[in-house]
């Protein structure tokens, strides 16, 4: 019973799968990627957490502090 | 005719795949084995002579073939400045007792109250390996440390991803646990208790305390078409353990005038009363991050949400978008960010002198109801042996309030909330070797 649902979001999905291997051009530029500036996304995370109360989402955050 | 055109297109299609299938084995051989760098210089700096902040870090990739990945990033912080305490301004000057209990500062009428004893380095290393587990697996491991003055983190995570529909779907789990030190300078505070004169140190427990953190993530990546991707996370963190913040302070106040309570010092001391705060030794959020990334051509869009809550009451809502245009042999990328939260249900600006103390209190402004936006823009260059430098500007403002509720006497006709304003900058290198 529980599977069911999963199913029927992967065959939902399947329908979105439209774009096939060679048509991947755009997806394959380096700025196409969801991690395209590892460093930045970091930096952005340390400082945001060290002066807001909410951290993470994207990821694991790297590397405690004792700002927060 | 079309028929014709139509069978030449697909003629065309069909044999730029093969010869681009049979082109990336070469282009993987020629990655594989290098290491690629990406390094940066950020300064941070607050207004007011707040924190300011000077960071370096550098990553390094290499990648060993099939999909091999290591990666490790080092970073370096060196911090100086002031920080808001959590005691509220006055129309008279206020001393207090320093974190180590040895000295004296002031703060001059009118000012909100700024720890300015705050100096601190800090080193943190990462490390993650990633490789296919099987057809369509990925598995990574990775581990993290950092070490600065009064504190010291130690932290593993796994995760999983499976790829399906010809990769257009990924899913993915993953956990992280971390084992945080706390050693604070002067000691552990007792929660709630009384700033106490230099030299005393009755309410200060030496040693340290521990923090750990348990994160849970579950994601999902869908291409949506040629040019789209959309990336949807749930993260679930539990954190338990000495969750203060051993310096922050809150002011008692008189019920009618809202002015802090007079102490008069046996030696050198405070000449008010103040507690330290008191948090829960339990946190638990939640939250759902999605993210889309778009071509328009060249130019690209990365859209960001994410929404947080956790059981100390506080929601947040966060939106971020990025748009790259291409320039000249570069790129411009201007960036916006906006970010707002509540309080938690512990936050109280002052504490009432005479009533009943609460469990928990904190004035920490960063569990404040506030709003914060970033404007940012950054501008980077290929250099002709394939490297990429940049350089980024952000500019940050913070600005918050306090409950109509909790403001008490002339309290009202003073700045209760330290409004924050904060300039990035930030030089980037990604080289290979």
């Amino acid at each position: 019973m529980k599977k069911i649902p999963l199913c029927l979001v992967l065959l939902g999905l399947a329908g979105c799968a439209g774009v096939q291997p060679w048509e991947r051009d755009v997806l394959a530029r380096p700025e196409m990627s969801l991690d395209d500036s590892p460093l930045d996304a970091a930096i952005d995370d340390h400082i945001y957490f060290s002066k807001e109360a909410s951290s993470g989402g994207r990821g694991f955050g790297g590397g405690g502090c004792g700002c927060n | 005719m079309k028929d014709k055109d139509n069978f030449n297109a697909t003629l065309a299609a069909a044999t730029c795949a093969l010869l681009g299938s049979a082109a990336t084995p070469v282009a993987a051989e020629e990655e594989a084995g290098r290491w690629s760098f990406d390094s940066t210089l950020l300064y941070y700096g607050e207004s007011d002579d707040r924190v300011q902040d000077i960071s370096a870090a550098v990553s390094a990739l290499r990648d060993f073939g099939d999909e091999r990945k290591l990666s490790a990033t080092l970073t370096a912080d060196t911090l100086t400045g002031a920080s808001a305490s959590g005691a509220i301004a006055l129309n008279r000057p206020q001393t207090f007792t320093s974190p180590s209990g040895r000295a004296v500062y002031t703060t001059a009428a009118g000012e909100v109250p700024l720890d300015d004893t705050f100096l601190d380095t800090r080193f943190a290393l990462n490390a993650s390996w990633s490789q296919p587990l099987a057809r369509l697996y990925t598995f990574s491991a990775g581990a993290s440390f950092s070490t600065e003055y009064d504190y010291t983190h130690l932290g593993a995570n796994l995760s999983l991803a499976r790829d399906f529909n010809k990769r257009n779907t990924t899913l993915s789990a993953g956990v992280a646990w971390s084992q945080d030190d706390v050693d604070p300078v002067g000691g552990r505070p007792i929660p709630l208790s009384q700033m106490l004169d230099v030299g005393n140190g009755a309410n200060k427990r030496n040693g340290g305390e521990s923090k750990d953190v348990l994160d849970l993530l579950l994601g999902f990546t869908q291409v949506l078409n040629r040019t789209t991707v959309l990336r949807v996370n749930y993260s679930y963190s539990d954190s338990s353990g000495y969750l203060n913040d051993p310096y922050k302070l809150l002011s008692v106040v008189d019920p009618l005038t809202g002015d802090t309570l007079v102490r008069v010092p046996v030696g050198q001391g405070p000449d008010g009363v103040y507690v330290f705060e008191s948090r829960p030794d339990k946190r638990t959020k939640q939250s759902l991050y999605a993210e889309v990334k778009h071509a328009f051509g060249t130019p690209v869009m990365h859209f960001a949400y994410r929404y947080m809550t956790d059981d100390w009451g506080i929601d947040s809502n966060t939106a971020e978008l990025r748009v790259r245009w291409p320039l000249g042999d570069g790129y411009i990328e201007p960036q916006l960010r906006y970010y707002t939260q509540s309080a938690a249900d512990f936050y109280r600006a002052s504490l009432v002198g005479g009533a009943a103390l609460p469990r928990y209190a904190s004035a920490d402004f960063r569990l404040g109801d506030f709003d914060a936006t970033t404007l940012g823009i950054k501008y980077g260059h290929g250099t002709a042996s394939g490297n990429e430098w940049s350089l980024r500007a952000e500019y940050y403002q913070q600005n918050g309030s306090v409950p109509r509720e909790q403001i008490v006497g002339n309290q009202a006709n003073r700045e209760q909330y330290p409004d924050l304003s904060a300039v990035i900058v930030q030089f980037g290198y990604r080289f290979r070797l």
